[in-house]
């Protein structure tokens, strides 16, 4: 069973998360009332960019080639490493440091190969998201200090294992530092009000503009570690702060169980990012700082409460 | 009229035929003359220039004037002999720049005074001593390839950047480059540059037989088929003195007003599609669609494309369908309604429109900027209103659309107010259509010598059509100015300052044509 259990951590994320994508798709298509590609849409193109020859820039230097293995690389292992349906199966560095500042390598390599093949969109695409990343950071890390305080422990397992225990009086704050994390999300992982991930606007881009040079297999692992990071993040946010139904034992049942549990709490995370989608316009460039800022108010307001409480 | 054509230069000689008021310049005198018409409010349309070396030995310039009080055209003319250059106006006209060096690249004549030498359609592919416009120019001419460099406008400063963008785009757009020069995220300087789909449509106009004339006419600028298929019949129709059924007139009206809708709704949608808006963006097309469709039923073209002919319409519309449009229309309008109902309500929406990309009221004046982007800073102009044509002069717009900030969000408003009136005209069109002929069954015969506007107020703004005929009584020249070629100029003054992630929303904020600008 252990066995069993380790190849699904490890392998979970990179399966899985393409169709998270697929799903978020499908929804804005149907509430745009169109039909919408299939939800396994994301796997066709992966399989297709794999077969597809590539052209990478003679300008460009080892960075622009290694960038997407090391980008899918991190997000492979940081994806084996948090605690998805079991806390007590997961890679030993599931610090909240360890896996956020990982997660950070891989930004700061696409970001380096954005701006390496010298096209001006790759730079201004490595300038907006080293921005909004910066600024990201810190909502990130302040959203789950919240609960880091409470359970005593930066250990993300810990830490779902210790929210799964109770800690009823705190719902507020954790609802709040939750609303801080969500925003993370959704500039973390470049979704809207920050960046618009189906555009076909070239100037307004973020993370497409980045990866503007990439084709075929390159571009495949840039996207499913897009993918991979997206689902990530859903899975943190419903294990961390919802951890109800993740599985403390490492029987059959419990693990089956705990796996429905988690996609239905994921499936949720992204109905709510493709309705958001759907609804609401991109927000300016120059507001996502405020956005941004109201995470960490959220936050440092959540923080508060759990010392004082 | 008279109070336009006083203080001429002595002995000049005024010729009136239908709407036109021409006379000729001395070159020397073309500037005093522009400045004196102008000062009496009236504003330079366009420029543009015949090859009469064959006939009259000359080349002979044009400068539209459009009087915004009556239904007439003033055009002085001045007459190049033995020379190939001509005195520039842009100093006193900005927006006749362009103009000007489109005479230069067609023609090889030099407007001497103009700041602006550099090619504006033609290509450094395109060998320097060539000029596709003079009458001694083969239509089947294979040129050689030829090289050269295009310097575009510099920025200096510490961490000023350009970027390139174009002339291929991510989206399904025409092509055209823009060059940004950037501080940071902000635009300092934009510059356009177009010409990728010049197509030689006026050299075609001199060949064609009349009939295919107007169908190139339809294919000046797709979106505008209809609007710019009339204004080049309306020409042809004053040159031949045709004066068409009524009905006719009533069916053009309607047909230019239904083209109107299927683009603004369109581009209400695209505007929101461009914030990200997304449920905008898809109900704007889907609503496009729906008049798309009636289009495809009363005349069996989506674009309304075949419709025009000269002395009429070709498709008429029967009494059950004109019952069935006028429901139709007034639910569309409710459903449009609705949707834009959506979108004013909607913060993020609202939030990126507003204040994004303002055109300086001050700017669009000196340009005699036309169309939506002359409405959205107050300016009113409407040739549906001034000039009158179709049958405008019996269902005239009630009012002129105007916004005053000037911003996306109020293009976005003159847009959702002429989609209102509109659909009024519509209605009132279809209630008050005389029975009778839609085509004149009369000959068609052209005056020789003989000069003509056709002026339409397509949904993008005004249409000029300059057509001239030869001695036989032949069209010798159809020179075309689309809205584009006048706001293309604009663009670059909203874009500044602004930053470079709308820019993509105030570029279909204007939502200019390339073709029509290319030709």
């Amino acid at each position: 069973m252990i066995y069993l259990a380790w190849i699904l951590q490890i392998l979970l994320v990179p399966l899985v998360a393409p169709l998270g994508i697929g799903i978020i798709n499908a929804v804005k298509a149907k509430m745009q009332r169109r039909k919408g590609p299939s939800i396994f849409q994301p796997y066709r193109n992966f399989v297709k960019l794999l077969h597809k020859d590539e052209v990478i820039s003679k300008d460009a230097s080892w960075i622009a080639k290694a960038a997407p293995f090391i980008v899918f690389a991190v997000t492979f292992v940081v994806g084996a490493c948090i605690p998805l349906f079991s806390t007590s199966v997961h890679l030993p560095a599931s610090d909240l440091f360890a896996v956020i500042y990982t997660l950070a390598i891989g930004t700061f390599f696409l970001a380096l190969a954005g701006m390496d093949a010298g096209s001006a969109f790759g730079g201004f695409g490595s300038s907006r998201e080293m921005t909004v990343s910066a600024m990201a950071e810190g909502a990130l890390i302040f959203s789950i200090v919240p609960l880091a305080l409470l359970c005593g422990t930066t250990d993300l397992a810990d830490i779902a294992a210790g929210v799964s225990g109770g800690y009823h009086q705190f719902i507020a704050p954790i609802l709040l530092a939750f609303v801080g994390f969500t925003i993370a999300l959704l500039a973390e992982n470049t979704r809207y009000p920050f960046d618009n991930p189906d555009t076909h606007l070239e100037l307004t881009m973020i993370h497409e503009a980045m990866i503007l040079e990439y084709s075929g297999k390159r571009l495949a692992l840039v996207e499913w570690a897009a993918a991979n990071k997206l689902f990530i993040f859903a899975a943190l946010g419903v294990n961390l702060f919802f951890p109800v139904g993740i599985a403390t034992t490492l029987s059959f049942g419990a693990i089956a169980l705990s796996l429905l549990v988690l996609f239905a709490k994921v499936l949720a995370v992204y109905i709510c990012i493709a309705l958001l989608e759907s609804l609401i316009a991109k927000f300016r460039f120059f507001r996502l700082s405020h956005l941004i800022f109201t995470a960490i108010i959220f936050n440092v307001i959540a923080i508060g409460m759990v010392i004082t409480l | 009229m008279k109070e336009f054509l006083i203080d001429l230069p002595k002995g000049t000689k005024v010729q009136h035929s239908g709407n036109i008021a021409m006379f000729e310049v001395a070159p020397a005198d073309i500037s005093s003359v522009i400045s004196a018409l102008q000062s009496k409010n009236l504003s330079l349309a366009m420029i543009d220039a015949t090859d009469e070396r064959t006939t009259k030995k000359c080349f002979k310039i044009w400068y539209v004037f459009s009087a915004p009080t009556e239904n007439l055209f003033i055009i002085p003319y001045i007459r190049l002999v033995g020379t190939e250059q001509f005195p520039s106006v842009a100093a006193i006209a900005p927006a006749m720049g362009w103009c000007e060096r489109k005479i230069k690249d067609m023609l090889g004549l030099t407007p001497t005074g103009n700041p602006d030498q550099r090619q504006l359609l033609l290509h450094e592919n395109w060998p320097k001593d060539l000029y596709p416009l003079r009458k001694d120019f083969a239509i089947d001419t294979h040129p050689k390839t030829a090289t050269g460099t295009y310097e575009f406008a510099k920025v200096d400063g510490e961490g000023i950047y350009e970027i390139p963008v174009g002339p291929i785009h991510a989206g399904i757009i025409e092509p055209g480059h823009f060059r940004f020069s950037m501080a940071g995220e902000s635009i300092t300087l934009l510059e356009a540059r177009l010409g990728y789909v010049h197509k030689g449509h006026e050299k075609l106009f001199e060949f064609l037989p009349l009939a295919q004339k107007v169908r190139l006419a339809e294919k000046i600028s797709g979106d505008a088929s209809f609007s710019h298929s009339l204004a080049f019949c309306q020409a042809v129709e004053q040159i031949a003195g045709i004066k068409i059924p009524e009905r006719a007139e009533y069916l053009r009206t309607i047909y230019a007003e239904l083209e109107r809708l299927a683009c603004h709704i369109g581009d209400i949608g695209f505007m929101m599609l461009d914030t990200g808006f997304n449920f905008g963006g898809a109900n704007g097309q889907r609503l496009r669609e729906i008049i798309m469709r009636i289009n495809q039923r009363l005349t069996g073209s989506r674009f309304l494309r075949g419709v025009n002919a000269v002395g009429g319409v070709t498709k008429n519309i029967s009494k059950t369908d004109q019952n069935k449009l006028v429901k139709e229309l007034k639910s569309w309008l409710r459903d449009a309604n609705e949707v834009i109902a959506i979108a004013e309500n909607s913060a993020t929406f609202m939030n990126r429109v507003k204040t994004a990309g303002p055109l300086d009221p001050v700017v669009a004046q000196d340009y005699s900027a036309v169309g939506v982007a002359a409405r959205a800073v107050g300016i009113a102009t409407d040739a549906r209103v001034e000039h009158p044509y179709a049958a405008y002069a019996k269902v005239p717009p009630k009012q002129i659309a105007c916004e005053t900030t000037g911003d996306v969000y109020a293009r976005f408003c003159v847009r959702v107010k002429e989609v209102q009136t509109s659909v009024e005209i519509i209605t009132e069109a279809l209630k008050t259509m005389p029975a009778g002929e839609i085509l004149t069954a009369k000959k068609i015969k052209l005056q020789p010598d003989s000069v003509a506007i056709g002026c339409v107020e397509s949904w993008r703004g005004e249409i000029l059509h300059l057509v001239t005929t030869n001695e036989h009584g032949e069209i010798s020249r159809v020179a075309v100015r689309d809205p584009s070629c006048i706001n293309w100029q604009l663009v670059g003054y909203s874009g500044c300052g602004q930053v470079v992630p709308d820019f993509p929303l105030i570029n279909k904020s204007y939502n200019l044509s390339y073709t029509g600008n290319d030709l």
